[in-house]
């Protein structure tokens, strides 16, 4: 479904991606590793349209996404949940979901944007409760779930989610993650850029793991969580506890 | 392990993407863990797998440079992760040591049992593995892929003719992997000892190390009444069937999830186009401990075009059983004439003169004959002292040859026109 060709993403004269290539199959959950600074949000950001300096080739259902704007590819089926959720703050949870669906409103389907709306709150019933309160008077972990109701209102074919559990408590972390397995088994596709490996490569079915910009391994996720590699960089165990085992 | 697999049917673009993904990670991982190849691959041309063309433009890797860097100069990954070591004798002074990790294995295995099954092996059967010490390690390899089918394995062990035949004969051997050379040699023993091969249960003869031409293999097969099956590998890493037969026996399928096979001219290097023969280049794609980058491997070959009437869309090559290089190949195992020449050293002393032929010993089965010169320096009106050099100049390079071997020592005259 999405297939990146030896992408490379510059700021500057800086090269942040050096030449990586990355395949979402249709209804796979794949996520993608690495540290900070590694590269991982600025892959997203260029899949998202919000990075203009790249080259290198994204594939999206067979169509290629060079030189579209963001709104094209929210249209074409792409939809990002963003690192810090960057929800609308002063504005009520309700309105903030329903500026999700702006593509949607465009081609005044306002039946279909309601019917999408319950299909949220079905999924974060906590949504319904908060729907007249302003978004930034919520938790961080309903914060982020309004993030990603949010990206589910255009309808995506493709769900992007830069570091859903970042600042999260570990009980919510499942909680989101939970949501995400939900998403794949009713069909949506999912691209999760995560530092948390652990959780991450728990729930999905492959991994791509990222360094300073370079791909260096990929695989099924139950292999990699096995991979001794991955575990020392990743995974928190490094040589100390390695030792402490023996 | 099954996921590691890419199944047959699969579009040919997911294929490509597959490898490039592969290949990428294959060279960013070895710049970023072997100094070899950070310092071979200049910053930016480890690059090159942009495309397969830009990836064509990367130097080789070859055989002399996994000797220079023995033991573990190549090594990819931490010793710690290393779950198994193999040596295999190379082409210099220093053996080839390669390291596998625990995926590496189990890939490998997987890998290996669909070539095995892909010649029909079956859990009903039971396989013998008969190989030299040289290709020791393809005998471990192949019992663990027959393990893992579940096949009935008689591992490698080192047995005279008469006892292997009495095993083939007494443990129903259904399968048989060897080389065309012992293959030979075990089809004379059975005819000498009036065996009837309708006597035996073999059905299946797996030839490894060398292509034999076709009169030879079809010739095996009607005195055995066996259908033959060629494999092709590398005798250092990773070892047996990266190609191998299917059920058509035209062309070996090489396992393009994992390989990514190269045909250059052996003179200039240049990529040849699909069908033209040359040399061999491989580079491996999920290999981590031992990655192999544009390794050339000194066969003759050329890749086939077209897709194969079984089905599969995996990549077949022709392999015609000869080299591009200086090396030469006893039943499978590669040898130098400079390597023979610093055993010989190593144990005389010296660098005397010296020829060395492939003969056909005993029921055909080749062995390595090395004449060496006399000269005043090695000279002793001993003659035990000349057993002695002659015996331990034999054992060492058996030893580290793994191939038979007979030393003679010749007057320098006669080693003249010897030579």
């Amino acid at each position: 479904m999405l297939r990146v060709r030896n992408l490379k993403c510059f700021y500057g004269r800086i090269m942040a991606i050096k030449g990586i290539s990355l395949s979402v199959r249709e209804g796979e959950l794949v996520t993608l590793i690495g540290a900070n600074g590694a590269g991982k949000s600025t892959l997203m950001n260029a899949i998202s349209g919000m990075l203009p300096g790249w080259s290198g080739e994204i594939l999206f259902r067979e169509k290629p996404l060079s030189g579209l704007e963001p709104p094209a590819i929210v249209r074409g089926g792409i939809s990002l949940v963003p690192e810090g959720r960057h929800i609308f703050g002063p504005m009520s949870v309700l309105d903030n979901l329903k500026m999700g669906a702006y593509t949607v409103y465009r081609k005044q389907r306002r039946e279909a944007v309601s019917g999408d709306m319950e299909m949220v709150m079905e999924l974060f019933p906590i949504l319904r409760e908060r729907s007249g309160q302003p978004a930034g008077t919520l938790s961080g972990g309903e914060q982020q779930m309004l993030a990603i109701g949010r990206a589910l209102m255009s309808r995506p074919k493709l769900l992007l989610l830069d570091e859903p559990s970042m600042g999260l408590a570990p009980l919510l972390v499942e909680k989101i993650l939970n949501t995400l397995t939900t998403l794949k088994n009713q069909g949506l596709t999912i691209l999760l850029v995560e530092q948390n490996a652990q959780a991450a490569l728990g729930i999905a079915d492959r991994g791509y793991v990222l360094e300073t910009g370079r791909m260096v391994l990929q695989g099924p996720a139950a292999d990699l969580l096995e991979d001794e590699e991955v575990k020392r960089a990743y995974l928190g165990k490094d040589y100390d506890e390695f030792y402490e085992d023996f | 392990m099954s996921s590691t697999r890419i199944s047959d049917g699969k579009d040919p673009d997911a294929r490509r993407q597959l490898q490039l993904e592969r290949l990428q990670s294959t060279l960013n991982r070895a710049v970023k863990n072997v100094p070899f190849h950070r310092n071979r691959l200049r910053e930016g041309e480890e690059l090159g797998a942009e495309s397969f063309e830009a990836f064509s433009r990367i130097p080789f890797m070859e055989r002399k440079d996994l000797g220079q860097h023995y033991p573990y100069g190549l090594f990819a990954v931490p010793l710690r992760d290393i779950v198994r070591i193999h040596t295999a004798p190379g082409t210099a002074i220093h053996p080839t040591v390669s390291g596998y990790t625990k995926q590496d294995l189990s890939i490998w295995r997987e890998a290996l049992a669909n070539a095995l099954t892909a010649a029909g092996v079956t859990p009903h059967d039971i396989l013998q593995i008969c190989l030299d010490s040289g290709l020791a390690n393809w005998g471990r390899d192949y019992k663990d892929a027959a393990e893992a089918i579940e096949a009935g394995v008689i591992p490698n062990t080192p047995l005279s003719i008469e006892k292997q035949v009495m095993v083939l004969r007494d443990y129903k051997t259904s399968v048989l992997i060897t080389t065309p050379a012992i293959a030979a040699q075990l089809i004379d023993h059975i005819f000498d000892i009036d065996l009837n091969p309708t006597s035996l249960n073999i059905k299946t003869l797996i030839l490894v190390g060398e292509a034999p031409d076709t009169e030879a293999r079809s010739r095996m097969a009607a005195r055995l009444h066996v259908s033959t099956w060629l494999h092709y590998g590398l005798s250092e890493i990773p070892g047996p069937a990266i190609a191998f037969e299917c059920g058509q026996h035209e062309g070996l399928h090489v396992n393009i999830d994992h390989f990514l096979p190269e045909i250059v001219d052996p003179a200039t290097g240049e990529s040849l186009p699909d069908g033209e023969p040359g040399e061999l280049v491989i580079t491996t794609l999920t290999a981590r401990a031992f990655p192999l980058i544009r390794f050339r491997t000194g066969d003759r070959a050329r890749l086939i075009p077209g897709e194969c009437r079984c089905g599969s869309d995996h990549l077949r090559m022709e392999w015609f059983g000869t080299r591009t290089d200086d090396l030469f190949s006893i039943d499978g195992v590669k040898v130098s004439h400079d390597q023979i020449g610093s055993y010989i050293s190593g144990v005389m002393g010296e660098s005397p003169d010296f020829t060395h032929a492939v003969r056909q010993g005993e029921g055909n089965r080749p062995y390595l004959e090395v004449r060496v010169a006399v000269d005043d320096a090695l000279f002793s009106d001993e003659i035990k002292m000349l057993e002695a050099v002659v015996q331990n100049t034999e054992r060492m390079l058996r030893e580290n040859l793994g191939v038979p071997v007979q030393v003679r020592l010749r007057e320098r005259s006669g080693e003249k026109q010897a030579g």
